[in-house]
């Protein structure tokens, strides 16, 4: 499956938040309401600059029944994959981008008895997706942001409209200060935790969880594509019968579609699975959250948004 | 012919604590944990475990230890219940939650662990004792108790029912809906099933 039929949005707002982030408000280019947004659902924006095509996705943050507009967050990285940069630094309120419809990789269980959400850093942008949407719903929540010092207040002003008499709680002391263990082993039963952030957050809480008898599957996790930039190497496309060559700051679905090929895709995050490509030659170097540790093991399965080849060169079937 | 695709209905096995999980209670609907209801190799002090014992002279509150080994004796399965349901909702996770008993008890161990909830992942369920259903006829509401076969005929009505997975909670019985309704008369063979 690949993300549906892309239409026009404008850019009616831009507002930074802070040094690295800005939020980005569109609206329907002709008018109008965007269709109702799944909670915890994204958006891929597909950005040209000249000749060069990026395609990102972004967590909406606007409120699910807001329909005149959508918003989102992005994050100014240092080593930006062209996206992130492109928005912050080219795209200006008035111009009009393209954008696939919202889907939700990343749902609100219905039958959870409380909702435990873990955000770190940008990974809040999920997370206040599924707020207001808790909030409709009465459901009972807990949320744990964590943050670099210096951004603290900007997430505290982005979780107020929602704080009140909630379990809000935005740490700034780094992960060392924050009780992972501790607030895992206290949630009542038939909770669900949901976690956004760097890789390294996601692992320690699903490898928490499990070690405190969680099953998996109360366990959600959305990344947030990490880094995909590596070692340049050559992959062969079997079926397309050509040959692209993938640089130090590209992924290789980011070179496979530059070369033309339609590639399925979603998440562009390593967490959806529409990715999954069989490997026919070659060793995967793989950094996804998708893949068990034994078909990563197994490696005849390589997710293209986010992982790379281990040696000079892979053959795949695509 | 048999519908054991139903969704609400627990799927049976002998018990092993689950070694994912972080604690482990064991309830049973009966005095002692029943030997054919624990896996090879599995022993009762595996699990924290709560047995009924039907009987007056049980105190009426059991210490509760709350740890592998340790034996809570209730005098009724509603007392055990109402432990049961005080217990769940003060819980955090990590627990799984086992039951050994007949059918019916086991539906309402479920019923009870979903309404807190536990997950199928987080459950699990021996059936022993008798297995015959209590079968209630869909036609005309007779309740016929005993049954050990895939169909029967209704004493109440006559029809040939086909005794469905659906157990029904509100009457504690399963449900048996005439098999030949479309085709008169072309009733299948009865297997014995719940001996
Ligand atoms: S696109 Fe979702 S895992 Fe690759």
């Amino acid at each position: 499956m690949t993300a549906a039929q892309p239409f026009n949005v404008r850019v009616r707002e831009i507002v930074e938040l802070a040094p690295s982030l800005k939020r980005f408000s569109f609206e329907p280019v002709h008018g109008g309401v965007f269709p109702t947004p799944p909670a915890g659902g994204h958006v891929l924006l597909t950005l040209r600059d000249g000749a060069r095509v990026m395609k990102n996705a972004y967590s909406l943050v606007s409120p699910p029944s807001e329909r005149s507009r959508y918003d989102i967050i992005v994050r100014l990285v240092a080593q930006s994959r062209g996206g992130s940069s492109h928005l912050h630094r080219k795209v200006a309120p008035g111009d009009v981008l393209e954008m696939a419809n919202p889907v939700s990789l990343f749902p609100l269980i219905s039958t959870a008895k409380k909702h435990l959400l873990i955000g770190g850093g940008i990974g809040i942008t999920p997370m206040l997706s599924f707020l207001p949407e808790l909030k409709a719903r009465g459901a009972r929540f807990e949320l744990h942001q964590l943050a670099t010092l210096e951004e603290v207040p900007v997430f505290e002003r982005l979780l107020a409209p929602y704080a009140a008499g909630e379990e809000i709680r935005v740490h700034g002391g780094g992960r060392a200060a924050f009780d992972l263990a501790g607030l895992l082993a206290r949630q009542p039963l038939g909770t669900h935790v949901y976690v956004c952030g760097p890789h390294s957050l996601m692992e320690a809480v699903a490898s928490t969880a499990a070690a405190l008898g969680w099953p998996k599957t109360k366990v959600h996790k959305e990344s947030f594509g990490g880094d995909i930039t590596g070692l340049p190497f050559r992959a062969v496309l079997r079926k397309s019968g050509i040959e692209v060559e993938v640089g130090e700051s590209q992924s290789l679905l980011e070179a496979i579609e530059a070369a033309g090929v339609e590639a399925p895709c979603l998440c562009r995050g390593g967490a959806c699975g529409q990715c999954a490509t069989p490997l026919v030659e070659g060793e995967a170097e793989h950094r996804d959250d998708f893949l068990s540790a034994e078909e990563k093991a197994a490696g005849t399965l390589i997710m293209t948004c986010v992982s790379r080849a281990r040696g000079p060169r892979i053959v795949i079937d695509l | 012919m048999s519908d054991q695709g139903m969704k609400s209905r627990p799927t049976y096995a002998p018990l092993a604590p689950d070694p994912s999980g972080r604690h482990h209670l064991l309830v049973v609907e009966a005095a002692e944990v029943p030997a054919e209801a624990l896996a090879e190799g599995v022993v009762p002090s595996a699990f924290e475990v709560w047995t009924v014992a039907r009987r007056s002279a049980v105190p009426s509150a059991p210490a509760m230890e709350e740890a592998p080994g340790s034996v809570a004796i209730f005098r009724s399965v509603t007392h055990l219940f109402s432990a049961l349901e005080e217990r769940l909702a003060r819980e955090t996770m990590g627990l799984r939650l086992y039951a050994a008993g007949a059918e019916p008890f086991l539906w309402d161990v479920w019923g009870r662990a979903e309404k807190a909830g536990l997950s199928r992942q987080e459950t699990a369920f021996a059936e022993v004792g008798p297995k015959a259903r209590r079968i209630y006829c869909v036609h005309c509401r007779t309740v016929t108790e005993g049954v050990t076969t895939s169909i029967f005929t209704c004493p109440g009505c006559g029809a040939s029912l086909f005794v469905r997975d659906h157990f029904s909670r509100r009457l504690a019985a399963f449900m048996g809906v005439q098999v030949d309704a479309e085709v008169p008369g072309e009733v299948p063979e009865a297997e014995e099933l719940y001996a």
